[in-house]
């Protein structure tokens, strides 16, 4: 035997319905080291990981653990093979401590629950190095706490081999740096780790070598030390790809929106959004950044007439829209579109076909009591076209076209209305780096038409590439708005977390205030 | 060797009909078995139950105008509650709101009957049931959008106080209830059909086609308009799909939902008026349970209403044939309808997983797994 791997697949395949999810798949991973799992959406990453994790079973193939082989019927069976995965959507139990979280799935614990498990797993926690309150609640952590809560759940079932599934999507800068911290730390115990992720510049950070999947079938293994990250992309994408985003420069015109001094409640009746000041002007792309859950998606919400606004104003062209019901706020031309987490909660009707969809807000236009059907399908035709939706017809249901579809789908329709403002959060959420790079031609182009963007993103590479301001959302209150082709991803990551208030940067005033500004008392004030 | 579920991508409409033509077959082969053990020939059984005795029978017509009355208010009623369905408003409060219809019917029956022209007095009546209904219904309806209550929980709960109020009426004997027979001591509902009574029109010779059969077909089919092509249609599916997709495209949800409870409800309150109509009289078992069997007409049709017109026929041949055949039958009560009507019900269930996916034999791959 020339090498004994931790894992070793060969000829993995694995197919759901007429879709194959993986062809011949082979993949080793050596004791010890860090392999990071590259690949588009769709090509079949996470079905590979779930099989090695129990939750599928591969059609053929083989895998060996340790030279052997082995047959993984379920999760149990990957548990006693020593293989834990740390899913993107955390597996918790809201309701339970961490340490009763962990404990749930041990066998053979007895009937009665014993007081010594928080003693136990925090000594174990301590030994990997792990900061971990054994008895706080899930619902009181914060993700990167949860997340750790998982890896230390898994360590503690033996996990020799690790999978963590998108672990960074979801974390700031510092802790990222923090996770990776802890996974070079195992992987100097001797546990082999796959990763699975999407940035490009991790995998060069972390990695020892890098396997690239595409549509299902295996490409090749390389060491990280030997490529880079355009060579990987273009092995995972098939062609050459442009990995530089345009950020064109437009002349400036007065502020679209100007939001001044609002406050905004979230649907527990905490303060949300704290009396926040921006302004968009036409032509501008305005990022937002800041953790998960700092009010972005309520901000989205005030914006676009769905939640009322506690106090303070918002202007639009001069007008007040604080008040106004979602339907005039859609046509004075502000669009929102919000990508949640599960992609299609808000602003598709999943179960409709897309001509359905594209009539959403036009549905009532016309004389009539009938759907205009016609216009739909029209509409619909041509965003397919435009933006090259994948998609058998426009009776298709949207949940049944992939992520990136849908939000294309999405996205086309707020368009095509022709807003002069649009309102977007997560519009790549989960995208490849095709289709994020359709997307931010589309955003672009729009900008270039003299549209302004608010763009609620995740990725700080990406908006400091595409934005041309960044706004810092913390706990909801603004943290300061930076130029993005003069910030840093360090500068962004303190002020995300708190560490860094850039709010009077500038003394004469204080972020977020035009100069020009379209609210009449402030006119005479600031002219000069 | 080992057994695995294996999702479809498309199912052919032809398959679909296969799987659940197999699933109605099973079923009655169930009964089959059934009726040998009692000691009845499955075939003669059958044969007597699905022609429901037409056969050499000189007054089948009258067999077939009975038949409609059962159909029309099993019809109609499936059809009103596929509208709340399709917004995933959950009225099971079928029943509750057909009483409360078919006492609005019988008020007006009794009150403007011997006054006003039968033709003004059956609309009035179709109007006062549509009404009551409605407003019945609306209770649920109001209760979710206000406080955010479960539908299924209120609904369900109105048609016992429904049943109460109707069996109150039925059991009180006093100067004001003019529901009941004046001549009977004992509590007996009063007849109306001298009064008034939905008309039919000939055809043939004998048979005599009642005027609600056809209106049921053109309210079923405004339905099917009214959901696949109207704007208040798109609005049902949208909020049915995503409520909140729905407001953010500017839409009243509230609106939306009082009004298409209202319609589902008055639409059952219809069907009641066209039973009590026709029947002529009240009686606690008014609804014949159909506020319950719409609901499974309603689901086995997929909410698609010419489907919903074929699943009532059938399920109304079942109903009505086994009354039939019991009496030829005697160790056969006339239960064994419901008795096969769940039987299949459970059996296309069943198909319906079927059309969805397929199991497949599959080889065990890997040698051990692992335990040793």
């Amino acid at each position: 035997m020339p090498q004994q791997y931790a894992i070793a697949l060969k000829g993995i395949c694995k197919s759901f319905g007429s879709v194959a999810a993986n062809k011949n798949v082979d993949l080793n991973v050596r004791p010890g080291e860090i392999l990071a799992l590259l690949g588009e959406n769709g090509s079949g990453k996470t079905t590979l990981m779930n099989m090695l994790s129990g939750i599928y079973k591969p059609d053929s193939g083989q895998i060996f653990v340790e030279g052997k082989e082995v047959s993984i019927d379920s999760p149990e069976d990957a548990k006693r093979l020593g293989i834990g995965m740390v899913h993107q959507h955390f597996k918790l139990v809201d309701v339970f401590s961490a340490a009763d979280n962990i404990w749930m799935g041990k066998e053979k614990t007895g009937l009665t629950l014993k007081k010594d498990r928080y003693d136990q797993i925090e000594e174990m926690a301590k030994k990997f190095g792990f900061d971990l309150d054994p008895r706080k609640k899930v619902y009181n952590m914060s993700v990167s706490e949860k997340q750790t809560l998982e890896i230390v759940k898994v360590l503690y079932y033996g996990a020799k081999i690790i999978i963590l599934d998108e672990p960074t999507a979801v974390l700031t800068v510092q802790e990222i740096r923090k996770l990776f911290g802890v996974l070079r730390r195992m992987k100097e115990e001797g546990h082999s780790i796959i990763i699975i992720t999407h940035k490009l510049n991790e995998v060069m950070e972390i990695s020892d070598r890098v396997a690239i999947l595409r549509k299902g079938e295996y490409i090749t293994t390389v060491n990280t030390s030997e490529t880079n990250e355009q060579a990987l992309t273009e092995w995972m994408v098939g062609h050459k790809v442009d990995l530089n985003i345009d950020r064109p420069p437009m002349a400036k015109t007065r502020p679209l929106l100007e939001v001044r001094d609002v406050t905004i409640r979230s649907d527990e009746g905490a303060v949300a959004i704290d009396s926040v000041n921006f302004y968009i002007r036409g032509g501008e792309i305005l990022g937002v950044a800041g953790i998960a859950g700092c009010g972005q998606k309520e901000l989205c919400e005030a914006i676009a007439g769905l939640r009322p606004i506690e106090k303070g104003q918002m202007i639009h062209k001069g007008d007040n829209i604080v008040g106004l019901s979602p339907k005039a706020i859609l046509e004075k031309g502000i669009s929102m579109s919000f990508i949640p987490e599960d992609r299609l909660g808000m602003g598709l009707a999943p179960s409709l076909s897309i001509t359905d969809n594209m009539l959403l807000k036009n549905y009532a236009d016309g004389k009539g009591p009938f759907v205009d059907r016609k216009r739909g399908r029209a509409d619909a035709e041509q965003v397919i076209r435009e933006l090259e939706v994948v998609t058998p017809s426009t009776q298709t249901p949207v949940r049944r076209l992939s992520g990136g579809n849908v939000q294309k789908v999405l996205l086309g329709r707020e368009i095509k209305a022709g807003p002069n403002v649009i309102i977007t959060a997560y519009p790549v959420r989960g995208l490849d780096i095709n289709s994020s790079y359709a997307i931010y031609n589309i955003l672009n182009k729009q900008k270039q038409a003299g549209v302004g963007i608010l763009f609620v993103g995740e990725d700080l590479d990406v908006m400091i590439a595409l934005c041309d301001k960044i706004m810092v959302l913390c706990h909801g209150k603004v943290m300061g708005v930076v130029h993005a082709h003069k910030t840093t991803k360090e500068e962004l990551g303190l002020m995300m977390t708190g560490a860094l208030d850039l709010t009077y940067k500038y003394e004469d005033k204080p972020a977020g205030f035009a100069k020009d500004t379209r609210f009449e008392t402030r006119d005479e004030a600031e002219e000069d | 060797m080992g057994l695995r579920i294996v999702k479809r991508d498309d199912c052919p409409l032809w398959k679909k009909c296969c799987f659940y033509l197999a699933a109605v077959v099973i079923a009655l082969g169930l009964g089959a078995a059934l009726l040998a053990s009692l000691g009845v020939d499955p075939a003669a059984y059958y044969s007597r139950m699905f022609t429901m005795g037409t056969i050499g029978n000189k007054i089948a017509y009258k067999v077939y105008i009975n038949y409609l009355k059962e159909w029309v208010p099993l019809a109609l009623t499936s059809v009103a509650l596929s509208l709340a369905f399709k917004m995933r408003f959950w009225n099971i409060g079928g029943e509750g709101q057909f009483i409360m219809g078919a006492i609005a019917a019988a008020w007006v029956a009794f009150q403007a009957g011997p006054v006003l022209p039968v033709a003004v007095s059956l609309i009035l009546m179709c109007l006062a049931a549509m009404v009551v209904a409605g407003l019945y219904g609306l209770i649920a309806g109001v209760l979710k959008v206000k406080f955010g209550t479960n539908e299924t929980l209120m609904t369900l709960m109105l048609n016992y106080a429904a049943l109460y109020v109707l069996t109150f009426l039925g059991e009180t004997k006093a100067d004001w209830n003019f529901f009941l027979d004046e001549k009977s001591v004992r509590p007996v509902f009063a007849s109306f059909s001298k009064i008034v009574s939905f008309p039919s029109i000939p055809m043939g010779e004998k048979f005599t086609l009642n005027i609600c059969v056809i209106l049921t077909l053109v309210i079923g089919a405004a339905v099917y308009v009214y959901l696949k092509y109207t704007k208040q249609g798109y609005e049902i599916a949208v909020v049915g799909d995503s409520a909140g997709t729905a407001r953010y495209a500017g839409m009243k949800v509230p609106k939306i939902v009082l009004r298409t409870v209202f319609l589902s409800a008055s639409l059952v309150g219809l069907a009641a008026a066209f039973k009590v109509g026709t029947a002529g009289i009240l009686s606690t078992s008014i609804t014949d349970d159909v506020g319950w069997t719409g609901i499974i007409v309603a689901w086995l049709s997929q909410l698609n209403t010419a489907a919903i017109f074929l699943v009532s026929a059938l399920i109304c041949v079942l109903q009505y044939g086994s009354t039939v055949a019991a009496a030829t039958f005697s160790q056969v009560d006339s239960s064994f309808a419901n008795m096969l009507q769940g039987a299949i019900l459970f059996l296309v269930l069943a198909a319906d997983f079927y059309t969805r996916f397929r199991v497949v034999l599959v080889k065990k791959g890997g040698k051990d797994n692992g335990n040793g």
